[in-house]
C-alpha cells in the first residue's frame, strides 16, 4: 500500500510543519546535530533532507506493517526504533525483503517443488512429461 | 568448538524471535522468544525482517554489529561472540524461498563446518560451502549482538559508532554512553566518539561534560561542522554568548551537509545576543 499522491503531499506538509515547529520552539535541542545524523550524512548529502525522508519513510513503514497484521501500537513503537537510514531502506524494499520464519514448505511450495523437479528431469532427458520442454542434447 | 549459547527451539515461523532470544540471552539480556515475537514478528509475512531484529536488539540495550563475510563471522566466533544469521534454505524462486534465522555458535575447522543453533536443533553442523550459499542467497545478513562494553573481534570505528548511535533512538542512553566510552578506550583520537559522548551528556543535561567532549572533538577534527555546531549550542545554554557566537560562525563557515542546522544555531545565538 503506497502513499497516494495526495496523502504524500499532506505528509510532506506535516513533516515540514513539524520540523519548522521543532526549529522555533524554545527547546533548543532542535539545533543540535545528533550522532546518528552526523554519521549518516556522508551518503545522503543533505542532513535536513535525510531527516525529512526518514520521517516520511517511518510513516510509510508504519502503515505497511499495520496492513501486514501488526497492531497499531506495535507498529508505532517498532518504527520509532528505526534509524532514518533503516526506515528509508525498509520503506523502499518491504515487499522484496526476505522475512525469515518459514517453518514448512506448505502445499503450494511442495507442488512448486515437484514441478521444478519434473522440469529438471525433462530437461535432462530422464522423463518427457511436458511437451514444450526439450531435453538437452 | 562451540560457544555456550542458550538454545530456544523455534515454534512455527518464529525462528527470528528464537534466534534473537539466543543471541540476547548470551549477551546477558533476559528475554524470551514469546516477548520478542511481539516486537519483531510480522503476521502478514509469516516471519520477521532482519532490520526489525537489529532494532529490537538495540531496544534491549545491545549493539548489533553487521558482518560482511564468512571470515568476519569466524573471527567473531573465535573471539567468543555468537553470530545471528539469515539463510535462505530453499531456492530463489516464488513459493520455494525459505528464509530462516539461525545463530552460529561455533565451527570445526578440520571438517570445514559451521555449527548452528537452528530451528529445533541445537549445535547443528553445516559445511562452510553450504552455509555460504544459503547465506548469500538470503542477502548475506549477519550480526554479532554485543554488550555495549564488548567490541567486535576486528572492530571498525565507523561501524561500531553507527551501531551504537541507534541505541539513543531506542532510549538506551546509558548503554549508548558505555558503547562510546568503549570506542574511546580503543580509539582515543576518535572525534566521532567524542561528539557522540557529548550528545549523550547534553541530552542528559550535563552541560559541562558535553562542552568538554565537544571541545575535544573540535581539537581532534577542526573541520567537523557538527562538533562546532554542538559546541556553540552548549555554550549558548551555559550563557557564554560571545564564545557560542564564534563557534557557530565556525560551523557555518565549514558548510557541508549540516549547514542548515548550523545557520539555525547561529540565528538563535544572534537573537539571544540582540542588536
Amino acid at each position: 500500500m503506497q502513499f497516494s499522491r495526495r496523502l504524500r503531499l499532506l505528509a510532506i506538509a506535516l513533516a515540514a510543519a513539524l520540523l519548522w515547529a521543532g526549529a522555533v520552539t524554545p527547546a533548543a535541542r532542535a539545533a543540535v546535530v545528533s550522532t546518528e545524523a552526523a554519521l549518516a550524512v556522508s551518503a545522503a548529502g543533505d542532513a535536513h533532507r535525510a531527516q525529512v525522508e526518514g520521517f516520511l519513510a517511518r510513516a510509510d513503514v508504519r502503515e505497511r506493517l499495520e496492513a501486514l497484521g501488526v497492531d497499531a501500537d506495535g507498529a508505532q513503537s517498532r518504527v520509532a526504533l528505526l534509524t532514518d537510514q533503516e526506515a528509508s531502506q525498509l520503506a523502499a524494499q518491504i515487499d522484496e525483503l526476505p522475512a525469515g520464519g518459514i517453518g514448512w514448505l506448505g502445499v503450494v511450495g511442495i507442488i512448486a517443488l515437484v514441478f521444478v523437479v519434473l522440469l529438471a528431469l525433462d530437461y535432462f532427458g530422464v522423463t518427457d512429461i511436458f511437451p514444450w520442454v526439450h531435453a538437452r542434447r | 568448538m562451540a560457544l555456550d549459547v542458550p538454545f530456544h527451539a523455534q515454534e512455527a515461523y518464529q525462528c527470528g524471535p528464537a534466534a534473537l532470544a539466543m543471541a540476547l540471552g548470551w549477551s546477558g539480556a533476559e528475554t524470551s522468544p514469546d516477548e520478542l515475537a511481539r516486537e519483531v514478528f510480522v503476521p502478514g509475512r509469516r516471519g520477521s525482517f532482519a532490520v526489525g531484529l537489529v532494532a529490537a536488539a538495540r531496544s534491549h540495550g545491545r549493539v548489533p554489529v553487521e558482518l560482511h563475510d564468512l571470515g568476519e563471522i569466524l573471527a567473531e566466533l573465535a573471539a567468543g561472540h555468537p553470530v545471528l544469521v539469515l539463510q535462505n534454505l530453499g531456492l530463489r524462486l516464488p513459493f520455494l524461498s525459505r528464509p530462516h534465522f539461525a545463530v552460529a555458535v561455533g565451527y570445526e575447522l578440520p571438517a570445514h563446518q559451521l555449527v548452528l543453533h537452528s530451528g529445533t536443533i541445537a549445535r547443528r553442523p553445516i559445511t562452510f560451502a553450504n552455509f555460504e550459499r544459503t547465506w548469500r542467497r538470503a542477502g548475506g545478513f549477519a550480526v554479532a549482538v554485543l554488550p555495549p562494553d564488548v567490541l567486535p573481534a576486528a572492530p571498525d570505528e565507523g561501524r561500531w559508532l553507527a551501531a551504537a548511535a541507534g541505541l539513543e533512538r531506542a532510549g538506551r542512553s546509558a548503554e549508548a554512553e558505555t558503547a562510546y566510552q568503549s570506542a574511546l578506550a580503543r580509539w582515543p583520537e576518535s572525534a566521532g566518539a567524542w561528539l557522540a559522548l557529548g550528545n549523550v551528556a547534553l541530552a542528559g543535561g550535563r552541560l559541562a561534560d558535553a562542552e568538554q567532549a565537544f571541545v575535544r572533538a573540535t581539537e581532534l577534527e577542526p573541520g567537523s561542522a557538527p562538533a562546532w555546531n554542538n559546541l556553540a549550542h552548549v555554550l549558548l545554554r551555559s550563557g557564554r554568548r560571545p564564545e557560542a557566537l564564534a563557534a557557530a560562525q565556525r560551523a557555518v563557515a565549514l558548510g557541508g551537509p549540516h549547514l542548515q542546522t548550523a545557520r539555525r544555531t547561529l540565528e538563535e545565538i544572534e537573537a539571544a545576543i540582540g542588536p
